[in-house]
């Protein structure tokens, strides 16, 4: 009886064998069955495109940003079809932003949209890297046609959110960051740029209900108090108001020229 | 960094003379939005279409968490 359960363990193991390994192993690269000049050359470049992507993918997961651009500039340079031409343009951008060349990067980013107009990771890079360079013109470009593309994409409402404050659009960053916030009532970064946006329109009892949130929700989020201490101190509430700055002021953890000015906001509170 | 040294120097030792206005436009120019997001990382040979392609998964979640949105 023993025996015979043995036996069939085995004939069960012999059989799924050859399927296990399938799964375990990537096919094998196929011998060209061609003997056709042309046909071959492709299969090389087809194969060095597939091997630089790798080497590429590597030095950028090392942090070796150099290598890898010139692996994807490469991998351009024999101009592979989608997706590979908008793929190696979208990595190529990473190494290009990391290099500090963002005006190459914003390039690639736009050529690879341009290849490939639903690429909602190159969108969202692209904002990132205007943003980064100060072109809110060409950031705002891409923010509505990310929106548009993404409608509740939370990275797309609020790259459009901050792109609309940082260029005075408060009426665009509020419905944007109030969307965010519909769908993500948690987030406390989006209640304080929702908060900033009204405090900009002189709303301070809103701003201050939305500044509020944010450090109920996020207690260390220091920016967020400081803003509150802002607005109470709009409002007349000096006794809060320096509340907030003295909690700014004590909090080691946050960024020292925030507490500096905290430390000076409530001692001007208290000298008046 | 400068501009916060000038202002607590400003508010420190000048506060007397600076008067309401500059204190507001102190005020104003310490309320800045959030940061930017980070980029999303890199993709490979097999582009955003597959359903492993974990940037544009992120690119187009819903919620702040998947998002990869900065952290207070």
């Amino acid at each position: 009886m023993r025996r015979s359960w043995l036996a069939l363990a085995l004939v069960i193991f012999a059989a799924s064998a050859p399927h296990a390994r399938a799964q375990m192993y990537p096919r094998a690269t196929p011998v060209p069955r061609t003997t056709s000049i042309p046909a071959l050359r492709a299969l090389a470049t087809e194969r060095e495109v597939v091997e630089r992507f790798h080497l590429g993918l590597s030095a950028e997961a090392r942090g070796d940003w150099q290598p890898a651009a010139a692996e994807f500039e490469r991998i351009i340079a024999l101009d592979p079809p989608e997706p590979q031409n908008s793929t190696a343009r979208y990595d190529l951008a990473i190494a290009y932003a990391n290099l500090h060349r963002l005006d190459d990067a914003a390039r690639q980013l736009q050529a690879a949209i341009a290849r490939d107009s639903g690429f909602l990771a190159a969108m969202a890079n692209l904002i990132a890297v205007d943003l980064s360079r100060g072109d809110l013109r060409d950031a705002r470009a891409m923010a509505d046609r990310f929106v548009a593309s993404a409608p509740d994409s939370a990275r797309a409402l609020y790259e459009r959110g901050l792109v609309a404050l940082r260029s005075g659009d408060t009426a665009t960053a509020e419905n944007d960051f109030g969307r965010l916030l519909h769908a993500n009532p948690a987030y406390a970064v989006a209640h304080y740029d929702l908060g900033l946006a009204q405090a900009r329109t002189n709303r301070y009892a809103s701003a201050e209900q939305e500044f509020q949130l944010a450090v109920d929700l996020a207690p260390g989020y220091a920016r967020a108090r400081f803003a509150l201490g802002t607005v109470l101190l709009r409002e007349g509430k000096r006794a809060q108001a320096r509340a907030a700055f003295e909690s700014v002021a004590s909090d080691s953890a946050s960024d020292p020229a925030l507490r500096n000015l905290a430390v000076a906001m409530r001692d001007a509170i208290k000298a008046r | 960094m400068l501009a916060a040294v000038i202002a607590v120097c400003a508010l420190t030792f000048g506060y007397g003379y600076a008067g309401a206005q500059s204190l507001e436009a102190m005020l104003d120019g310490a309320l800045v939005p959030s940061a930017a997001p980070a980029l999303l990382g890199p993709i490979t040979e097999g582009g955003r279409v597959g359903w492993a392609c974990k940037p544009e998964q992120v690119a187009g979640a819903g919620s702040w968490q998947n998002a990869e949105l900065p952290q207070p």
